[in-house]
């Protein structure tokens, strides 16, 4: 355990960098598309004395409220999270082979390392998941302060109160991000997670197999995406007239998803365990 | 002693390995010896358990490797194995971190042998200096076996010179050694038994002292004789 721990301090260690760029790229686009989208209000409303305000199912008409600075700045938000996303989606291929490549190969002696190989699998995912959570929890945490920055823009006659969660179903970026209950969670984060494993185990068979491996991982991914997401399809079980209840076929894809990322797991443990090579 | 039986081991079709057998004795320094392609490196990433093999057997003491082993066996490869970001005394602060066996007191005189500066970053090293710290990294450890793919590989004449004297100290006292070369002018004297590898087999192993007193010739003519024949 302590070993495991500190292999997941080293992998934080690494990409600590990486993390704060994207936290000043959200911070940047974010409070950047806030401060623009009320400047241009507020400049608009000092300027024109005949100007009624926005008209928004946010705020009662003349008035201003975070809700509606927040659904006005939609693509502003959406492009750092997708930035993140693809930068993290980048990463999950680069935690595993910048330790071949390059002048020092870094895999030697995570290999040679005593203890169960599956520890370096497992600190390779626990990074990736908090890389993950900590944006997310980051995003969590400048919401109050843009908020803030709202009420110090915004003088107190023009504005009205905001309730969080309409806060963020007002912002498609954000009530993608900020799940409201566990299917949506799971639906999310889950195959998000079962993605990363899959990914790690094709990884490992290409850093196993070499040549052949690129085929076999690709195999691999690409076999468990079709079985994961179009597994209803597969049985018929999305057609009229199946005999199974929609609550069950969710059941169904479920369980079928937690059996293929529990194979990835045991598969990806055994390849670093006997097959991987340096 | 380190113990490998009928090991095979290929590539996609290619055979690197074909049913290589030799042992390394602790307390001895054995080396592995080659032209480039000869096996040597195949051989000792397979003893470490860094690449699997199909077939045969390795064991370490009667045992196989398994991953406590590597408190009791040492690999030095010929390049780096830490990131290039690292500085030297992150270095050795990782292994103290993840090996009991870790000998700080005798990394830092070790340090102090090779002339390394403790918060040189990695990614900076010449050859030279690497071959230095990977040694150190190596020796550092309190094990019974050291095992090193040709640490003599592209480095300077200096760096040699100091690489060769820890084969004549303490620091590897009692220690098995094995390393792989295909330069074994520096090492002649010190290695206690050649094993001679030849596409992937094993064409020759013998006693360096009893070549040389009982028949007379070095190690280089045996070479001479076994690869001109």
């Amino acid at each position: 355990m302590k070993r495991y721990l500190k292999l997941v301090h080293m992998e934080v260690h690494r990409f600590r960098y990486l993390m704060l760029f994207l936290m000043g790229v959200i911070l940047i686009f974010q409070v950047g598309a806030i401060i623009s989208v009320l400047s241009r209000e507020l400049s608009q409303r000092w300027d024109d004395p005949t100007y009624n305000g926005v008209r928004s199912p946010f705020v009662p008409e003349g008035m201003l409220s975070f809700t509606w600075v927040i659904s006005n700045t939609n693509f502003w938000f959406a492009v750092p999270m997708l930035i993140s996303v693809a930068v993290i989606g980048l990463y999950v291929f680069f935690v595993w082979y910048r330790e071949w490549l390059g002048r020092s190969t870094f895999i030697y002696r995570l290999l040679m390392l005593p203890g169960a190989r599956c520890q370096i699998y497992l600190a390779k995912l626990t990074a990736i998941l908090i890389f993950v959570f900590s944006l997310v929890s980051y995003q969590l945490l400048l919401l109050p302060l843009q908020k803030l920055l709202f009420q110090m823009m915004v003088p107190a006659e023009w504005r009205v109160d905001s309730y969080w969660p309409e806060v963020i179903h007002a912002n498609r970026a954000l009530d993608l991000l900020i799940p409201r209950n566990i299917e949506q969670f799971l639906s999310i984060y889950g195959l998000g997670i079962m993605a990363v494993l899959i990914i790690f185990t094709g990884i490992l068979l290409e850093r196993s197999y070499r040549r052949i491996g690129i085929l076999y991982g690709l195999l691999y991914v690409v076999g468990n995406a079709i079985v994961a997401l179009y597994l209803p399809d597969l049985l018929g079980l999305g057609l009229p007239g199946t005999y199974l209840y929609p609550d069950e076929i969710v059941g169904l894809v479920v369980g079928v998803c937690l059996l293929l990322l529990v194979l990835s797991v045991v598969f990806g443990f055994r390849l670093l365990a006997n097959k991987i090579t340096v | 002693m380190i113990k490998v039986e009928n090991v095979h081991k290929r590539y996609g079709l290619r055979k690197i390995l074909n049913g290589v057998s030799f042992t390394a004795e602790k307390g001895q320094i054995t080396c592995l010896i080659g032209i480039n392609g000869a096996g040597k490196s195949s051989l000792l990433h397979a003893i470490m358990g860094l690449t699997p093999i199909h077939g045969g057997h390795i064991a370490i003491d009667g045992q196989p490797l398994g991953t406590a082993g590597y408190e009791r066996i040492a690999f030095v490869p010929d390049h780096l194995t830490m990131p290039p970001g690292m500085r030297i005394n992150e270095a050795m602060r990782f292994m103290e971190d993840f090996y009991k066996g870790w000998n700080m007191a005798r990394a830092n005189d070790l340090l102090r042998f090779f002339g390394l500066e403790s918060t040189e970053r990695l990614g900076n090293m010449s050859k030279g200096t690497a071959a230095k710290f990977s040694l150190m990294l190596g020796l550092g450890q309190d094990t019974d076996y050291i095992l090193m793919d040709e640490p003599f590989s592209g480095i300077d004449l200096f760096s040699r010179e100091k690489i060769t004297e820890v084969f004549s100290s303490e620091l590897i006292e009692g220690r098995g050694v094995l390393f792989t070369t295909h330069e074994i002018a520096e090492m002649e004297r010190l290695m206690d038994k050649a094993v001679l590898i030849q596409d992937g087999k094993i064409i020759r192993s013998f006693d360096c002292e009893a070549v040389r007193y009982q028949e007379g010739k070095s190690v280089l003519d045996v070479m001479r004789e076994v690869y001109q024949s």
